[in-house]
C-alpha cells in the first residue's frame, strides 16, 4: 500500500516534470497535437466512410461504429502516452547504457522505463475517444448502463493489455541483437482489433482473443453496453486477461534484467 | 573493530565474448560460426573498505574497474564470490541497498537529460524520500562547495561537462548515502573542473564521513583524496595500501640532481661518484639515481657534495605514474608467453589481503 502510493506520487511528479519541460516549447507541442489530431480524425473518417457504405456492415449501425472505434481510441491513446520509452528502449538503455542508472535507483525499472517520458500529444487522443463515445451513446437507445459505467475501468484495462505486449516485444531485446524486431508487425495487429470482431474470420478472431489479445483491449470492452450478449465471456474475462499479460510481462522483465546483469547488455 | 562497510571476498566476473577472426576470411567464417571465448575482467578480487574510508580504485583501461563497480553498486551480477555492502548483497537486495549508496559515472549522467536540473533534484528528492527541510539544506551546502546554484535552472544537455559533474556530484549526495562510488569522476575535466571536484569530495568525505571509493586514471586525484590505493591490472589486484608504501615497494628510488661549477672537463656523458655514477642531463647538470633498497639518499648526497663542486641540488622521487607504468611492465612481462609462471595471489610482491597495507 505505502508502494503503491509512493509510486502514484512519483508518477504525478514525472508526468508534471515531462509536461512543464514539453510546454516550454508551447507552438512546438502546438503543432504535435494539432498534427496527431489530424492523424486520428483521418483514420476516423476513413473507418466511417467505409462502414458507411456498407450500411449495417456485419450488423453493425453507423452509431455503434462511432462507438466501437472512439472507445477503441482510449487505451490506445492510454498506450501511446505511456509507450515512447518502449520504442526507444534497445538504442536509448541498452546500447547508450541509461539502463545502468535505472538499476541504481530504488523505484521498479519497469516503472521507470514506462513513465520516463511521455507522448503527451497522445492524450488528444484519449480525449477525441471520449466525445465520440459520449456523442455515438446520446444516438443510441437502451445500452447498458453498467456496460457505460465500466467502460473508463475496462478502458485502462485496455490499455495494460496493449503496454503488456508491447513490454514483452521491448523485453526480447534483452536477448536478441536484431532492435526492430518484432513491434512493426504486432502494432499493425493493433489496428485490427479496433474493429468489430466479427467481420474477421475465424483465424484472426482466435488470434486476437489468445496470443495477442488485442480484441479485450478494445473490442470486448463494448460489448456489454451495445447489448451484445453473446460475448458477455469475453467482455467479463477483461480484468483477467490485463492482469495475466501484465504478469507475463513483468515476469519476463525479471529474467531480462537477470541476463542483463549477468551480461552487462 | 567495527564491521566495514564493504567486504568483497574472491570476486569474479566473467564475460562471454565472440571473438572476430581478423580478415575477409574472418568475416566469412564468422557468418557460420563465432568464436566465443571468456573474458575475465575481474579476477578474484577480495579488499575491506571501513567505514568513511575514501579509497583509489586505480589501473589501466580495461583493468576490471568499472566491472568491479558494477558489481559493488548491484548493476552486475558476480560469476562467483560475495560482496557484502551494508550488510546486504548488493545484486540480490537492490531496492534497498540503492537507498544508501550514491553512484556517479563520469562517463555519463544519472540525471534526466532533457529536465532542468533542478528538476531532476525535485525528482530525485521524492524517489528517496529527503524531507523538505533536509533538502534545502543541503543544496545550500551543494551551492556552497560546488556552485551549483546558477546551473539549476538549466536542462543537463545544456550544461558543460564539468558542470554537469558538479551536478551530478550533488544529485549524487542529496539522500546522504553512506557509500559512494565514483567511476572516473574527474574524465575530461579541465584543471580548475578537477580541482573543484577534489575538494568537494574531501569536504564530502569529512562532513558525512561517507565511505568513497573512486576509480581514475588520474593519480593526481589519488595523491591528493586517498591515502589507501587498490591497484588492479588485468581483473587481480597488484596492490592494496598505501601510495607511499606502493612507491617504496615497486620503485623504491630516490633521484639526486645536481649542477656542477665549473662544469667538468670534457663535458662527460657519466661521472663517479663513489662507488656511484652520475649520468649528464644537460650541460653540467648530473642525475644520480638512488636505489634505496641498498643505499641510503642521504650516504650518497654527504659524498656528491664531498666529491665534487655543487652549486645547487635536489632530490626527487618518481612519481607515481612512473611506478604504476612500473608495475605494469612487470606484471606484463611475466605474463607473456613462457615466462615463468605466476605465483599464487599474482605478481612478486602482489599484496592481494590487508594485512600490509598502510605499510
Ligand atoms: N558487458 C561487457 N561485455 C563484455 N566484455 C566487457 C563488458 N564490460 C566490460 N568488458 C570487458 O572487461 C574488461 C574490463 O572492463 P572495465 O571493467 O570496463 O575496465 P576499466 O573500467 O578498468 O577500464 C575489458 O576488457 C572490457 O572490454
Ligand atoms: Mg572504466
Amino acid at each position: 500500500m505505502r508502494s503503491l502510493r509512493f509510486h502514484a506520487r512519483l508518477l504525478a511528479l514525472y508526468f508534471a516534470q515531462y509536461a512543464k519541460a514539453r510546454l516550454a516549447y508551447r507552438a512546438d507541442f502546438a503543432t504535435a497535437v494539432l498534427a496527431s489530431f489530424l492523424g486520428t480524425a483521418a483514420s476516423f473518417s476513413v473507418v466511417l466512410l467505409l462502414f458507411s457504405r456498407f450500411p449495417h456492415l456485419a450488423g453493425w449501425s453507423f452509431h455503434e461504429i462511432v462507438f466501437l472505434y472512439g472507445f477503441s481510441l482510449l487505451p490506445y491513446g492510454f498506450f501511446n502516452v505511456l509507450s515512447g520509452n518502449l520504442y526507444e528502449f534497445a538504442d536509448r538503455y541498452l546500447v547508450e547504457g541509461r539502463f545502468d542508472r535505472i538499476l541504481l535507483r530504488p523505484v521498479s525499472p519497469l516503472f521507470q522505463i514506462f513513465f520516463e517520458s511521455f507522448r503527451l500529444e497522445s492524450l488528444q487522443e484519449v480525449l477525441t475517444g471520449a466525445v465520440a463515445v459520449a456523442w455515438a451513446a446520446s444516438k443510441l437507445p437502451g445500452l447498458s448502463p453498467l456496460g457505460l459505467a465500466l467502460l473508463p475501468l475496462w478502458a485502462v484495462f485496455g490499455a495494460v493489455i496493449y503496454l503488456s505486449v508491447f513490454g514483452i516485444l521491448t523485453a526480447s531485446s534483452f536477448w536478441i541483437e536484431d532492435r526492430v524486431g518484432l513491434a512493426p508487425p504486432v502494432f499493425n495487429l493493433m489496428a485490427f482489433g479496433r474493429y468489430p470482431i466479427t467481420i474477421y474470420d475465424l483465424k484472426v478472431k482466435v488470434l486476437l482473443s489468445t496470443v495477442i489479445p488485442f480484441a479485450f483491449a478494445s473490442f470486448y470492452p463494448t460489448t456489454l453496453a451495445l447489448g451484445r450478449t453473446s460475448f458477455a465471456p469475453f467482455f467479463w474475462a477483461v480484468p483477467a486477461v490485463a492482469l495475466l499479460f501484465a504478469f507475463l510481462n513483468r515476469a519476463i522483465w525479471r529474467r531480462g534484467i537477470a541476463k542483463y546483469g549477468s551480461t552487462g547488455s | 573493530m567495527s564491521e566495514p562497510a564493504v567486504r568483497v571476498r574472491d570476486l569474479v566476473k566473467t564475460f562471454e565474448v565472440t571473438r572476430k577472426s581478423p580478415g575477409l576470411a574472418g568475416a566469412l567464417k564468422g557468418l557460420f560460426r563465432s568464436e566465443r571465448t571468456t573474458l575475465t575482467a575481474v579476477d578474484h578480487v577480495s579488499f575491506d573498505l571501513d567505514r568513511g574510508e575514501m579509497v583509489g580504485y586505480i589501473g589501466p583501461n580495461g583493468a576490471g574497474k568499472s566491472t568491479t563497480i558494477k558489481m559493488l553498486t548491484g548493476i552486475l551480477t558476480p560469476t562467483s564470490g560475495d560482496v557484502t555492502a551494508l550488510g546486504l548483497v548488493p545484486w540480490r537486495d537492490r531496492r534497498a541497498y540503492t537507498k544508501s549508496i550514491g553512484v556517479v559515472f563520469g562517463q555519463r549522467t544519472q540525471l534526466w537529460w532533457d529536465i532542468a536540473v533542478v528538476e531532476s533534484f525535485r525528482l530525485l528528492r521524492e524517489i528517496y524520500g529527503v524531507s523538505e527541510a533536509d533538502y534545502a539544506r543541503r543544496m545550500k551546502v551543494f551551492d556552497d562547495l560546488l556552485d551549483v546554484g546558477r546551473l539549476l535552472p538549466q536542462p543537463v544537455r545544456k550544461l558543460s561537462l564539468g558542470e554537469r559533474m558538479r551536478c551530478d556530484l550533488a544529485a549524487s549526495l542529496l539522500h546522504e548515502p553512506t557509500l559512494l562510488f565514483l567511476d572516473e569522476p574527474t574524465i575530461g575535466l579541465d584543471v580548475v573542473a578537477k580541482a573543484n571536484v577534489r575538494s568537494f569530495l574531501k569536504e564530502a568525505n569529512k562532513l558525512l564521513s561517507t565511505t568513497v571509493i573512486l576509480t581514475t586514471h588520474d593519480l593526481d586525484d589519488i595523491e591528493e583524496l586517498c591515502e589507501r590505493v587498490v591497484l588492479i591490472d588485468r581483473g587481480q589486484i597488484l596492490w592494496d595500501g598505501s601510495l607511499r608504501g606502493l612507491r617504496d615497494r615497486h620503485l623504491p628510488e630516490a633521484r639526486i640532481r645536481f649542477d656542477l661549477n665549473p662544469i667538468p672537463a670534457g663535458d662527460p656523458a657519466e661521472l663517479s661518484v663513489g662507488p656511484w655514477r652520475a649520468a649528464r642531463l644537460s650541460q653540467g647538470r648530473y642525475q644520480i639515481v638512488v636505489d634505496k633498497r641498498e643505499v641510503g639518499t642521504a650516504d650518497v648526497l654527504r659524498e656528491v657534495v664531498r666529491d665534487l663542486p655543487v652549486l645547487d641540488l635536489a632530490v626527487g622521487e618518481p612519481d607515481i605514474e612512473e611506478v604504476v607504468a612500473r608495475i605494469y611492465r612487470e606484471n606484463a612481462a611475466l605474463r607473456r608467453p613462457g615466462a615463468e609462471a605466476l605465483p599464487e595471489g599474482g605478481a612478486p610482491g602482489a599484496v592481494a589481503h590487508r594485512g600490509v597495507r598502510r605499510g
